[in-house]
Order: C-alpha cells, then structure tokens, then sequence
C-alpha cells in the first residue's frame, strides 16, 4: 500500500460503524413522530386509463381522516418526462392517483378504499418494439419515442470500416428489468414547523430533493431542508427529487402535522424505480489479427411510463468507449411504455451495453481463434483514446493492469481450455469480460465542495452533502480530511447530509462522491490547514513553508519540539473554518476500469449455475480505505451475479401488472449463493482525484454477468443473448442444442 | 386511540393468558386494500354507517412481554404484528421493516431462544414471551462480542440489514459456538443483505465464533 500516506490505503473500520451495529443509527423510516400523520396511496389499477371522475368525499369523512388529495389540488408541475405530481391519466399500473392522510395506518387503508374513481380503460404498450410501431397506443401526445428521434453518435465510417474487416459478427441481446430491492423501502417524514420544511428522507441527494420540493411548492430553498443521516441502500432508486416528497411535504404544510410516506414492498417494486430493459443490436466488424474496424450499435430502452433521461444513451456509452475503433456508429432509442418509471438503478445503462458487448467479443474471439483474453489486451481503450469523439484522454487508465492482474491471479492461461471440454453431466468452464465505464467521474458543473472546521481543542469537524448510503462515504471524507490535515482520524467527524448545514457535492450516485465530495472536502482540509500554518508560522517565526502537521501537532522541519494544534487554533481570531471548491479540468475524462475472470460449474442434467470463482479487478485511481473497496467490490459482484443467473421483474403482459413484487418471487442472492471472490485494486493513480483516487461504487455490477455467460458458454457451448440464466432457462437451452 | 372506539377483549381471553385472534379477524383489521381489475368503478364500497365506525375486528389487548430483561406491560390491537409494537409503539427502531411479509429478515428478534420474524408474528402471540432485539445485545457503551467483530470486519454496508444478520448470529452462537461455515450460512441465509456484504459477514461471524 502507498507507504507516502499515514491514513490513505489503510483498512478502516465504517467511522459510524458503532450506530450501525447498535442500532443507534436513524434511518428516515425510524422517524415516529407525535401527532404524526400516516399517508398511503392510491395507486392505478390499469396500466393505462383516464380517470373520469373521482369521489373522495367518503374517504374524507372516514373519522382520523385528515386530508385527502388527488391531481385536483395538486400545483401543477412536471417531473421528469411527462410525470405529474398526482394524474388524471394513469400510465402504469401504480402510477400515483390520490393520497390519504391518517392518523394511523390502518384508517388510511380503509380510506383508500373508500375513494370512488370511475376509470376509462385506454389500449396500452408494454413492449417497447411494440410502442415504436405507427399505430401503438401513443402515451404522449408526441408519441412514444422520447425526442421524436433517436439519438446519434457517430464517428469515422463504419461502412469503410465493415468492408475493410475480414469478419463481421451481428446479434441482438436483452436484458430485463430489475429492482434496486434496497433494505430501508422508500420513505419521507416531513415535518412543517416554524415556516420552514424539514424533510428526514431516504435519499442519495438530499440537495436535489430540496431543489425539487422548493420549485414543486414554490417556496425559496432556504426554507427547505433535508436530512439524510443514514440510508438503507439505494443503488440508484433515491438519485433526486421524487413525487412522495412532495406529497409528504403538502401534507405537512396544509395540515401542520408532520406527515409520514412509506413504501410498503409491493409498491417499492410497482412504483420505484427500476433498471430499465435495453434491445441491443451489435454489428461489429474485425480484422484477422483482431484489430476491430468498425462497431455499429442500436440500443432500444424500454423507459416506462415516466422516464428519467433518455436510458439508451446510457447504454451507447459502454459501446462509445471500452474500446478503441475509429468508425463508430450508435442509434439510441429510449421509449415510453404503460411499465413503471425507468430510472436509474447501479452502473446506470451500462450493464445493459457490457452484457451484450462482452458476449459479443467472446463470440468474435471464438471465430477468429484468439484468446479472448488477447482480443481484449488489442482493443481495449488506451490513456490517450478517452473520449474518442472529441479527442479528449481519460485520466488515468488501469485496463491492461487489470486484465493482465486478473488473468494472472486466475491463472487464466493455465485454466483456459476448449468448449465443452470436461466429462461427465457437471460441466466447468471459464469465462472473462472487461468494462469500462464513465462512473467514479467528475464533469465540468458537477457540484464538488466542503467544509471543514477546527475546533478550539485541535479536532475537525467535516460537513460534506455527501449521504452515506452504505459505501463507507463518510468515513471517506473522514480519511481525506485527516491525511490532508495531519490529525489523528478518531479526532475527525463527519456531519453529512444536512442541506441546512452541509454543502452540495453531488448525489452519492454514479459512483461519484470520492471524487465530488472528496476533492471538495480535500480543498476544504488544506485551506484549514492553510489557515491554521498561518497562525503557526507567526507562532513559531519561521516560514510558512517550513512547518509540517502530524499528529495534530505542527513541527517546523528538522524539530523534534512541536506545538499541539489546540494551541494553534486558540490564537486564531475565530474559529477556522476552511472551504473547498472542486473544478472539474476539461482536458479529460473519467472513468473507471475493470476486468472479470468467473469459473462455473453447470449441471446439464438440472440446469442449475454454480459460479466456483470470481476474480474481479478494478482501477479506481487509489483505494482510499481498503477494506471498504474491497467489500464494495464484493457486494457489487455478487449484486451483479444476481443480475446473471436470478433477477427479473415480470410484468403480465394481459394486464401490465407486475406478477412478481416480493422478496419471495423477485430472487435476490441470499449469503449461501456467493463464490469464492478474490478482489484486486489496481491503482492508476487519477491526477485530479483526491490522493489520486476514484469511486468504484458501480463498476463491479456490470462485469460478472458477461463473464459468467461467457464462462457458461466454455463449459457446454451453449451460447445466450439473453438473462437471467436461471435453471429452467438453462435446460431449455440445453435441449434445443441437442435437437 | 381511545379503547372505547373498539370492542374490548373478553374476561375469558384475559384470562387464559394467551390471546387468540383469528386469521379473519386479522385480515380485517388491515383493511382489504386489493382493487378488482375487471371492474371500472373501484372503491366506495363502505356504507355512511361502516365509515364512521372503528374498522371491524379490531380489537383491543393487554400483553405483558420481557423485553432486553424488562417488562413490558402495552395495549395492543389484536391485528397488530409485533414489529408494529417494537417500532411504533415501542420506539425499539433497531428492529427495521423491510418487507413486512416474513420474506427478508430485517426485523429478526429472538423469541424464547429462536430467531423469529417479528414482522410474521402478531404483537398477541409474544405475551408472556421474552424477546431480545438488537437494543439488548450492547449494555451501555459496551458491545456484544458479534457487534464488534461486525465492525473489525466491516460486514456491513448501509447496516439496514445489520440488527437482524447479528440477531440471527446470536441466535445460531447461543445454541452453536462452534459452527461450520455451512451452518453460519444457513442459519443467515433468511436475512437478505442486499448490499451482498456477505463474504464479510461470514468472515465476521466464523472469526467471533472460532472465539467463544
């Protein structure tokens, strides 16, 4: 580990570990307050519907009844694509058509109930082929297709580069739509007191959520806040504003009551996000040395009724620059369809591209005859290829580290071996996929800050915006702070996630806080430190530049005598207070790297996938703590084991319902369902990140998934274009080959 | 919520110390939320006269429970699960709801020496009981030999999940200190960790294991 940092590299135990075990800490949903009231929703029952009229008198008069709202009494305002705070159109089944506050839950149950809706069925589409045919029944006025056109990225020419390769592989690859299934359900207690909102919500991005809720109900942000402590996961399902946030807070305001929403599962299922599902048709062209020519995409993703941003471009990024080719072409189509809002959900799009890609790479390695290994060691994107459109190098670039490390640590050249080639009815076989993705980044206009300041008795308080969903982000913030100020690391706390009293660093999404929230409270630590050598400099009468802090204490260089920091910080004039701004260069890019290596076993006579290993490498610039990096690694992996081999929402395709929204019928890994995990960092060392590091919170999802289909693939040479490889889909699979 | 809203409970349930509620009384007392898709008209089912009454089968009790070593002598509703009453009635917010449908081990307590889904039992059926939830396990400052190696390991991410994986834990050590791998995992596998800090739980409890 990097021997020049005392803090940096070093396992760290979580800082907030202690609330965490006792159960101390407080969640959003652990917020009972008096007086409070309980909200419940009446959600559509029909994926597609006008509602004609709605009677809530009932349900008004129901005794402990304290408010009733529907699309009437809603301000008029529109979030994302096309979705009102309440509708008068439903456009999937869950979609928000009324909320009931109550004293308690069960009335606000028997409320809902008690809300008359006369309903006119409309036709629906839930296939998002289907939507983009001519006559499909239109959600919008404008149509299905979000923009009216799809979106292209193109450069070179990628016909020049199909007739100058000598293969030329297509296919088509699905993925399905999946769930975050965080542990805390979705939750928001507003409380109104004194002119000013306070929301304690489960959230990634507290400072969005008081944007959102400020613009929604008109009100100035300063007398909105929210509060976001701890969080039972979010994996993308809590990246901003959502519509119960201003439900809660309406509640709240009209009735002077604090106002409970929460989420029960069915509806963290039904009316959450999800990862939306991507069609993904690779046209890829390649030369015999396995030099690629050409890549030529189209994603269709398939967005719901309510979309978030226009998925499919997330998925073209993957495609845009994992590796390097100079004709490219990608045709991006993100659709609306009668299914619940597609959002964003880990690794946000590129799963969706690294699934497909990967295979597709395997598949080209297989033609040609190389190893696949090779294939990707010869393509990968290098430093200087970064943004290949705009010319523009990444910042750093671990790839061929990784792939080299993994294969090495997996002893893939002395494992690899034939298709199909072990005896017997359990097959193993191995398989390897790389990625690279744009997650862990900072951009130009993204929010990076911090605050840090010096108490009297020399330790450090932290303020960061950052919420700590479970990546360990605190405590971050708390290493970088007290590498950069030379204090001990139990003298740091860390106040996150108060919109009153931290600064905005970005959600913790897209694996982004250790470089926003870290390069912000980075700068913050050295202008407190600033400040403080300052006052010591004069102290000490010597030069600034002479003095060093360790250990809380300030040395001038070459003296064993220092003096504590306490005595520093009594002769400031005030308390030192110091701030930190992050701007983003924009000569490069971010992203973050990692190559996976799986070995399987399958047993032809079930079906059943068993992932025997799992090495996975990842670049992240530097680990800041190295035992979070590793358990973020891990969890992320077998996350996206789950996407191979077990998750899937189902929608019924008669009634657009979700047949599927439990933990019983939506299979998420259980501890008894993890391979032997092997986790390598490779350390690029980023030139602008704090101490040289990125964020990993992302990556490891998307690359088991490619490398166990691949490995899936070497043990009984039955190739899928489409997951999750359950048993049933495997034997399926099996027995088609064999007829 | 004042009793007289609701039928009270009978002398002869008083008495025989366990409290019966049937499965129709339950399901009444949630209210049936489920909305017919074939129909177009949904809801206003309920007459004046249904509204302005307390919703049927709700019915008050009395249960004495032994909470972390205390007494706990609460009014209940009969409908309600004991997860209602530790969180809500309680304030004892360590034990999480997550799916309240006995699905994913948030809410794991230990009831008489079995680890149990608070969120699967009704507040009625723990009288007379005596429970351990994750507010037990530490006394003061001081931790429970699992909460510590849970930090030392760092088996946990969001820490959602964390009380009912270390209940679960206390509840296989009580009657295993020694298991194997196998068995830590089975005895684990009900309680879903979906930030899949799995390697490390199993690290975390077979290092506390191998200890005791």
């Amino acid at each position: 580990m990097s021997s020049q940092f005392k803090i940096i590299g070093t396992r760290q135990p979580k800082i907030d570990a202690f609330e965490r075990v006792t159960a101390r800490a407080k969640y959003a949903s652990d917020f009972y307050l008096p007086r409070m009231l309980y909200c419940k929703v009446l959600r559509s029952p029909y994926p597609h519907a006008r509602i004609v009229s709605i009677d809530t008198s009932k349900a008004s008069a129901l005794p402990g009844v304290a408010l009733v709202l529907t699309h009437k009494e809603m301000p008029e305002y529109v979030w994302h694509i096309g979705m009102p705070l309440l509708t008068d159109v439903a456009r999937f089944v869950g979609d928000d058509i009324a909320v009931v506050a109550a004293k308690d839950e069960e009335t606000a149950t028997e409320a809902l109930d008690l809300i008359k809706v006369e309903y006119q069925k409309l036709p629906f589409v839930l296939d998002p082929e289907e939507a983009l045919k001519p006559n499909a029944p239109k959600l919008y006025p404008d149509g299905n297709l979000i923009g009216g056109k799809p979106a292209v990225v193109s450069r070179g020419d990628v016909e020049k580069g199909f007739t100058e390769a000598d293969l030329v592989y297509e296919a088509t690859y699905r993925t399905n739509m999946l769930q975050h299934a965080t542990r805390e359900p979705r939750v928001c207690v507003a409380v109104w007191e004194a002119g000013k909102l306070t929301l304690w919500d489960s959230t990634q991005y507290s400072f969005d959520v008081q944007r959102g809720v400020a613009k929604a109900l008109n009100m100035p942000m300063s007398k909105v806040r929210v509060v976001c402590d701890f969080m039972g996961g979010g994996f993308g399902d809590r990246s901003g504003p959502e519509r119960y946030n201003v439900l809660a807070a309406l509640v709240a305001r009209k009735t002077g009551r604090p106002a409970r929403i929460e989420f029960d599962r069915e509806e963290n299922f039904t009316a959450g996000h999800h990862r939306y599902p991507v069609i993904l048709s690779l046209k890829y062209g390649v030369k015999k040395d396995g030099t690629l020519t050409a890549l030529q995409a189209k994603a269709i993703a398939d967005m719901g009724a309510y979309a978030h941003f226009q998925g499919a471009g997330g998925t073209m990024e993957v495609i845009m620059s994992t590796y390097r080719c100079p004709n490219m072409k990608g045709e991006s189509y993100s659709v609306t369809t009668n299914k619940p809002e597609g959002g964003f959900m880990r690794c946000v799009g590129h799963p969706q591209g690294t699934f497909p890609q990967e295979i597709h790479m395997d598949i080209i390695a297989e033609k040609l005859g190389m190893d696949p290994v090779e294939l990707r060691l010869k393509n990968y994107a290098r430093l200087e290829d970064g943004d290949q459109f705009r010319k523009i190098p990444f910042s750093s670039n671990g790839m061929e580290e990784c792939i080299k490390r993994g294969a090495e640590t997996f002893k893939w050249n002395e494992r690899w071996k034939k298709p199909v080639s072990s005896a017997g009815p359990v097959k193993s076989g191995i398989g390897m996929a790389i990625h690279a993705c744009r997650h862990g980044a900072i951009a130009p206009g993204w929010p990076s800050s911090g605050m840090v300041r010096v108490n009297s008795d020399g330790t450090i308080n932290v303020f960061t915006g950052t919420s700590d969903i479970g990546g360990g982000q605190k405590g971050t913030m708390a290493m970088i702070a007290a590498e950069e100020l030379g204090v001990p690391l139990k003298n740091v706390f860390v106040t996150a996630t108060d919109t009153d009293v931290t600064t905005d660093t970005f959600g913790t999404t897209g694996s982004r806080q250790t470089i926003t929230g870290g390069t912000g409270t980075r700068l913050a630590a050295a202008d407190a430190k600033n400040q403080l050598l300052d006052i010591a400099a004069a102290e000490l009468k010597t030069d600034k530049k002479n003095l060093v802090i360790s250990e809380g204490t300030v040395y001038a260089r070459g003296s064993e005598k220092g003096v504590p920091l306490d005595q520093i910080a009594a002769k400031a004039p005030g308390p030192i207070m110091g701030r930190g701004v992050g701007i983003a260069p924009t000569n490069m890019i971010f992203h973050s790297f990692a190559a996976h290596f799986a070995e399987v076993e399958v047993d032809t006579r079930t079906g059943a996938v068993k992932v025997l290993k799992l090495v996975a490498v990842h670049d992240l610039g530097r680990a800041i703590n190295a035992m979070a990096t590793e358990n973020q690694i891990e969890g992320g992996a077998i996350q996206g084991m789950g996407f191979a081999l077990a998750e899937e929402q189902i929608t019924d395709r008669a009634t657009g319902i979700c047949i599927n929204p439990s933990y019983l019928d939506y299979k998420v890994l259980t501890i008894k369902d993890f391979p032997e995990i092997t986790p390598v960092i490779v350390e690029s060392v980023d030139p602008f990140g704090p101490f040289g590091a990125r964020g990993v919170g992302e990556p490891p999802y998307s690359v088991p998934a490619p490398a166990i289909t691949n490995a899936i693939y070497n043990a009984i040479g039955v190739r899928f274009s489409e997951i999750p490889l359950t048993k049933g889909v495997v034997l399926a699979s099996l027995k088609k080959a064999k007829s | 919520m004042g009793k007289k809203e609701h039928e009270p409970v009978s002398e002869e349930e008083k008495e025989s110390g366990k409290l019966k509620v049937t499965r129709r009384d339950f399901l009444k007392g949630l209210g049936a939320s489920t909305v017919a898709a074939a129909v177009i008209t949904t809801g206003g089912a309920h007459s004046e006269a249904e509204a302005a009454a307390p919703p049927k089968g709700t019915r008050d009790a009395l249960i004495t429970t032994e909470i972390n070593g205390r007494s706990y002598r609460v009014a209940v509703k009969t409908h309600w699960t004991l997860l209602d009453v530790l969180r809500r009635e309680l304030g004892l917010t360590g034990t999480k709801n997550s799916c309240n449908r006995g699905s994913c081990g948030a809410c794991t307590v230990i009831m008489d020496g079995m680890a149990v889904y608070a969120c699967a039992l009704l507040a009625v059926e723990a009288d007379k009981r005596k429970i351990t939830t994750i507010e037990g396990l530490s006394d003061g400052e001081k931790l429970h030999p699992i909460q510590s190696v849970f930090i030392q390991e760092d088996a946990l991410q969001c820490g959602f999940c964390t009380p009912g994986m270390i209940i679960s834990t206390k509840a296989l050590l009580d009657k295993n200190p020694r298991p194997s791998e196998a068995e830590v995992k089975e005895a684990l596998s009900g309680t879903i960790c979906r930030c899949a800090a799995y390697p490390k739980i199993v690290k975390a409890v077979m290092s506390v294991s191998q200890k005791a």
